[in-house]
């Protein structure tokens, strides 16, 4: 097959790849990654490049193309805009980054005991009255020192357990896992420890994935990296991903292996940063909704987006690193956190262990604002949960000018309603290439505020004239004008956005209620209101009322909680009996199937209106 | 063994919308119609009040409905091609409360008559007859754009009921009732969130509540009356709870939706199993109508004579005080 030279433009980068390869592809080859949230399918559209030479000629004029579905015929050099790449992304570490977790309410009433723990262990020296095997002297050492019974020993901890122990004389160090109360000896090292106990806590999100490295002794967060979850070249929510991996022969694959990689390019760059060895990670927890979860296993997804939406597993197998191509120690322990059910995942479960909802008499209300839009409702005595699919609009995905929160999206936005001025702010204080999701619920309250668009999202015509036009797609109202913008051209919202995103904060308002109608309670029955996934932070409470996205609550019964996906993965690391306990939570949670009956079906229409159709539920607001 | 009678204490009434204007209230009718008022389920007079009798208009087109059955056109031969006279046909011959002028002449497709041609009919037909008016357009949104707000200018003080506003096209029908203060027929389909969110975009545009009137959208026997009906009584819980929003006069285009039917339209060669033709598309579209009033329909837009007179028969005995 003849190859053919990309380059890619403004880095001057140049790859040879096969005739017939997407763009795409393509960029991936020289380590530019473009964004395609609908998988390649040529819907999105946010695929955009240029081609600025194609076989020796050059095209001054040309117009964008899908990289996507653009193959190479000829050698090209193209141009890969700013606003079509996935570039840093502004993830949501933990909300209490460097803190000892174990100031963690949690640990109230729970001890701290870890899964993975450093022994030091002075053995008695072997002479020929005592000849017993080194593992059973380490065994024997363990029970009688230590408490430990029947530990186990991984096979390369073994292979070199007789030199090490040598090496040390007979002084060692022993890093054990303990999973159910069954120990595991993992790694050995000679003499005494010269590293902490550590541990991986993951969370493994549809959009971003983060990697928290814990000292496991005194709970403390040693470093922390999130980026994007590769998959995202695959699809940008978990549907188009199973579809994904039904439609491509290797697609499920393809998928494992990209989420795999972005976990191991942030293990990579949090060891490397603070000079630790892989051999020296026993042990990591990761959380991810069901489907993340089949995909990082390897099991087919398939069914679970399929009626009646069963998942292969809601409890997973302990696994180790080196089956999964984890690169850590090839005998640590990796451990899926259980899911409730086809939509509602370990990331759930992770965070209702670590608000402690389930241990509280308090009714709690647990949103994650997210692709998927899982709410659990409930606290000791009882949980429910649903997923209400409020789709990728909050990701900036589906809309017009939208993207996620990287430098140029706009985050804020204020508009004069006199002079129908727009200000706005994009993050890193750089020209606004699009919008984010918190910038697009600003967007909405302040154009109802000011009059541009009416309760059912119409753009009027009679709103500001300059900014309200016609356009490709309907009526749009312009932002800010591509003088103005990071990428020359002008940052609109269109009427179908709104549209999209009505539908968006309608699915998870009425998520909520009809939760509440099924346990009979009124939304004035909530005490506390949980706001977790990264996006959680940069929502402001009183425009997300306003529009109608969060119940008319007073401010203070609401609290961000952050990623509580990984702070529940790492409160697992740091207690064994929060395995039992999560999977309680998870056996406990009753799902609720949205797309039976017709109470979800008449909650939601009755939310596609701003705040809603019944003003009555949003009088504190003001309406 | 004295048994008590179980009354509903309700918090809400339905209000009322007057269609026309006499002479004395600035416009030429004769009479005007009130409709709505009640203050309990349909007909339960010994639990609230009923002020106003549901009343019926009949409809009237501005073109020869080549499309209707010939047993509906049969009942108004000779004036078919004359809305007037069809209208006085309809007031005189049949007793209809209202006319309901269906202004279809004025689709592009259909005869594309301009805005001022559609004004000379409804003037006309206010000249002949002296019952209140109910006004559509043609259901293209653009044309009905045009033609109804020159109707409601031409026809200021006559207190029209004009239609349709719906969700994606209601600005400019609403800001013509506005200012030239006719009444409002808001069409939703068959949804009570839609109908209530609809309610609110136009009360908040400034018409008030008492000039909308409800078209919620039903459908005919057997082809989705139960959805109309249960949209319908929930319509009117809802306002007896006290739901503002939902507490309008309700209409339902009955004669549209009935002879929409198979079993309407077909004859007993072709089905000999469903009897005579003429009597079971009479009886379809009453039968529609008085289920339909059983939900708490206010207004009802018929067709056929035959129809009209069973229906204003069953209005008569349903408004009976009852012994309770």
């Amino acid at each position: 097959m003849d190859k053919f030279s990309v380059t890619i433009m403004p880095e001057n980068l140049t790859v040879y790849v096969p005739q017939g390869t997407n763009l795409i592809n393509a960029a991936k080859t020289a380590g530019i990654d473009i964004e395609s949230p609908c998988g390649c399918r040529g819907t999105c559209g946010k695929c955009q490049v240029k081609i600025i030479n194609l076989g020796g000629v050059d095209c001054p004029d040309s117009d964008y193309v899908l990289a996507c579905q653009t193959r190479v015929e000829k050698d090209m050099v193209i141009e890969a805009p700013q606003f079509s790449r996935l570039t840093k992304h502004k993830v949501l570490l933990s909300s209490e980054e460097k803190e000892s977790l174990l100031e963690h309410g949690y640990f109230k009433d729970v001890e701290v005991n870890p899964l993975c723990k450093k022994i030091y262990a002075e053995l008695d020296k072997p002479d020929l009255t005592d000849s017993m095997s080194d593992l059973d002297r380490v065994r024997m050492h363990l029970m009688k020192n230590c408490g430990i019974e029947d530990v186990k020993i991984s096979i390369s901890a073994l292979r070199k357990l007789s030199n090490v122990v040598r090496e040390g004389d007979f002084n060692i160090t022993l890093t054990i896992v303990t999973i159910k109360d069954s120990a595991e000896i993992i790694n050995i090292e000679a003499g005494k420890p010269d590293s902490p106990s550590l541990g991986l806590a993951v969370d493994i999100g549809t959009t971003t994935v983060v990697v928290n490295l814990i000292d496991t002794e005194n709970g403390k967060i040693i470093d922390s990296a999130g980026t994007y979850n590769k998959q995202s070249a695959y699809g940008s929510d978990v549907i188009s991903r199973i579809v994904y991996c039904d439609e491509n022969d290797n697609g499920l694959e393809l998928l494992q292996k990209a989420v795999i990689e972005t976990i191991n390019e942030l293990i990579d760059t949090v060891l490397k940063k603070n000079k630790i060895n892989k051999s020296d990670i026993p042990v990591m927890v990761c959380a991810g909704n069901t489907v993340m979860s089949h995909m990082f296993l390897n099991m087919p997804p398939t069914f679970i987006r399929l009626e009646p939406y069963v998942p292969g597993a809601s409890k997973y197998p302990v696994v180790s690193s080196k089956d999964l191509g984890i690169n850590i120690n090839p005998d640590a322990k990796v451990i899926t956190l259980p899911s409730v059910a086809s939509y509602v995942g370990g990331d759930i479960t992770s965070g209702v262990l670590s608000t402690l909802m389930s241990k509280s008499e308090l009714l709690t209300l647990f949103i994650d604002v997210g692709t998927n839009g899982e709410l659990v409702l409930g606290n000791s005595d009882w949980m429910v949960s649903c997923s209400c699919s409020a789709g990728p609009a909050f990701e900036g995905s589906g809309i017009t000018c939208g993207m996620r929160a990287m430098d140029g999206a706009i985050d804020w936005i204020e508009i004069d309603k006199e002079s129908m001025e727009v200000k706005v702010r994009a993050i890193g204080n750089k020209k606004p290439l699009g919008i984010c999701g918190s910038g697009l619920i600003y967007s909405l309250s302040e154009m109802l505020d000011s009059g541009i668009i009416d309760r059912a999202g119409n753009i009027l015509e009679n709103g500001s004239s300059i900014r309200v036009r016609m356009g490709n797609e309907g009526k749009e109202f312009v932002l800010v004008f591509a003088k103005d913008s990071g990428s020359g051209r002008d940052v609109v919202v269109t009427e179908g956005d709104i549209k999209n995103l009505i539908r968006a904060k309608g699915a998870i308002f009425a998520g909520i209620r009809t939760m509440l109608q099924q346990v009979e309670l009124d939304v004035d029955a909530i005490d506390r209101v949980y706001i977790a996934g990264g996006f959680g932070n940069y929502i402001n409470i009183t425009d997300a009322v306003n529009i109608g996205l969060f119940p008319d609550l007073p401010a203070d019964k609401y609290a961000y909680i952050g990623n509580s996906s990984v702070h529940g993965a790492m409160l697992v690391l740091l207690c064994q009996e929060a395995l039992y306990e999560i999977e309680d939570i998870s056996d406990r949670i009753t799902y609720i199937e949205l797309s039976i009956g017709n109470k979800f079906m008449d909650e939601f229409i009755s939310a596609l209106f701003i705040p809603h159709t019944n003003l009555n539920l949003f009088q504190r607001c003001g309406v | 063994m004295p048994v008590q009678t179980i009354k509903e204490r309700n918090a809400g009434k339905v209000g009322v919308v007057t269609i026309g204007a006499t002479q004395e209230q600035g416009g030429t009718r004769t009479s005007v119609v009130k409709i709505g008022g009640e203050s309990s389920l349909p007909f339960l007079h010994f639990e609230g009040e009923m002020p106003n009798k549901p009343v019926i208009a009949m409809e009237v087109v501005d073109r020869v409905p080549e499309e209707w059955n010939d047993e509906v056109k049969n009942a108004f031969t000779g004036v078919l091609d004359n809305p007037v006279a069809w209208a006085k046909k309809c007031v005189e011959g049949c007793g209809a409360d209202l006319i309901f002028l269906r202004l279809q002449s004025a689709d592009p497709e259909l005869g594309n008559k301009s805005p001022e041609d559609c004004v000379k009919t409804v003037k006309d037909v206010l000249a002949a007859v002296g019952v209140p008016l109910a006004v559509v357009g043609c259901g293209v949104d653009e044309v009905d754009n045009k033609i109804i707000p020159a109707v409601a200018e031409a026809c200021a003080g006559e207190n029209l009921l004009l239609g349709f506003a719906s969700q994606e096209n209601y600005n400019t029908i609403v800001a013509a009732c506005m200012v030239h203060k006719h009444n409002l027929i808001a069409q939703t389909p068959l949804d009570i969130n839609i109908c209530k969110q609809l309610n609110i975009l136009i009360t908040e545009m400034g018409l008030t509540a008492d000039k909308i009137v409800l078209d919620t959208n039903i459908g005919g026997l057997g082809y989705g009356i139960e959805y109309a009906y249960s949209i319908l009584e929930r319509g009117r819980l809802g306002t007896l709870q006290g739901d503002r929003m939902l507490a309008m006069p309700t209409l339902g285009t009955v004669g549209f939706e009935a002879w929409k039917a198979k079993e309407a339209n077909v004859s007993i060669e072709e089905f000999p199993g469903w009897g005579e033709q003429k009597e079971r598309g009479i009886l379809w579209e009453a039968m529609t109508a008085t289920a339909l009033l059983q939900s708490g329909l206010d207004l009802l837009v018929m067709r056929h004579p035959e129809a009209v007179k069973l229906v204003q028969k069953n209005i008569a005995d349903l408004m009976e005080p009852s012994s309770v």
